[in-house]
């Protein structure tokens, strides 16, 4: 998987282009602010571009609220910052009306506590991913990649992504993505079925039938029950396959 | 987790008001084991049976309220001294993926201990 290379690079490079515009409520004054556009990878979080759709509309709203907490909506559905963008954009889009852009709508006030997670800062951001890729770890190795690595291979991780560097992310993650020791393979595959509703389902899957054929995407959401009309892969493996 | 300081139902964290009917697939409860890490009490019963279609952020609510922690102490949560799950992680999800001998082994502490 680590090796093929061109593969790694098309999904890396996978981009939505995403119009915002800010809640017309939270909108302070007479002037109405245009819309902002952006092309966001598919593998990024909605913090990460915070800054920029920030500085375009905070002028536009009170100033007690220009600095504080953002969300996120689409079509009226409260975006989880903790979910890859390309989760997002699957989970709200229908294969009818997949028009692009997809539209955003930025929130300055009224977070909707209880339905998302708060995300004061960006190092809740880097916390998270982390955590999603030592999960993710856990399944492939044991654990045992993530927690030989030093705090500058998780830095040059976290840096890859947040600057849309694919070859500093992919010296370090490709040993995360390798067999290790006498493993043939991983030991178990890290997978999240999303459901319509945003949450999901994560199971124990090995990457072989009892029989020791290889198993294929198939095989994987029959596991999930059908309908699973999308499947992303977590943590790291989110990172390698979009 | 609606009644905090409510032991009287030793094995349960949640008043269960189902317990007279047949647990579907979803509301069958799971055995998780609650360890303290690093400088934080301990709890004196550490296994527990809670719903598993119930979030992470539950349990981490009870951890503060049996604690009696303040409302600004950090609380983190780990799974097996490996990651912290996502609050709204659902603990069949973690059971399912990270359960041994028949229940969910979790550690609590008030400052990041594996993260």
């Amino acid at each position: 998987m680590a090796n093929d290379r061109e593969v790694l690079r098309i999904v890396w490079e996978g981009q939505i282009p995403v119009r915002f515009q800010v809640d017309p409520d939270e909108i302070d004054g007479v002037q109405q602010p245009e819309n902002f556009y952006l092309m966001i990878s598919r593998l990024s979080y909605l913090p990460l571009v915070t800054d920029k759709v920030r500085k375009h509309f905070a002028r536009f709203v009170s100033n007690e609220h220009q600095d504080g907490e953002v969300w996120y909506d689409c079509n009226g559905t409260p975006l989880k910052w903790h979910y890859p963008i390309g989760v997002l954009y699957d989970l709200t889009t229908s294969r009818e009306d997949n028009a692009l852009p997809w539209c955003l709508t930025i929130h300055f006030t009224k977070f909707p506590e209880g339905v998302l997670i708060r995300c004061p800062n960006k190092e809740i951001v880097e916390a998270h991913f982390m955590s999603c890729l030592k999960e993710a770890d856990v399944l492939k190795h044991q654990g045992k990649v993530v927690s030989a690595m030093q705090k500058k291979d998780h830095n040059q991780l976290w840096q890859g992504l947040v600057c849309d560097k694919f070859d500093q992310f992919w010296a370090v993650n490709r040993r995360l993505m390798e067999p290790v020791g006498d493993q043939d393979g991983f030991k178990h595959i890290p997978i999240r079925s999303y459901n319509e509703d945003g949450t999901y389902l994560q199971k124990l899957i090995q990457p072989t039938t009892d029989s020791g054929q290889k198993r294929t995407v198939q095989d994987l959401l029959e596991d999930f029950g059908t309908p699973v009309r999308k499947a992303a892969e977590n943590g790291n493996t989110t990172t390698a396959q979009g | 987790m609606e009644n905090p300081g409510d032991d009287r139902k030793e094995t349960s964290i949640e008043r269960d008001s189902s317990i007279d009917t047949v647990p579907d697939k979803q509301s069958t409860k799971i055995d998780i084991l609650l360890n303290a890490t690093g400088n934080v009490p301990i709890m004196k019963k550490r296994k527990w049976a809670v719903e598993g279609n119930k979030p992470i952020s539950s349990i981490m609510s009870f951890i503060h309220r049996y604690l009696r922690m303040d409302a600004e102490d950090k609380l983190f949560l780990y799974v097996n001294q490996t990651f912290a799950p996502a609050p709204d992680q659902i603990i069949k999800n973690l059971y399912d993926c990270y359960g041994s001998n028949g229940k969910l082994v979790l550690y609590y502490c008030k400052s990041q201990a594996w993260g």
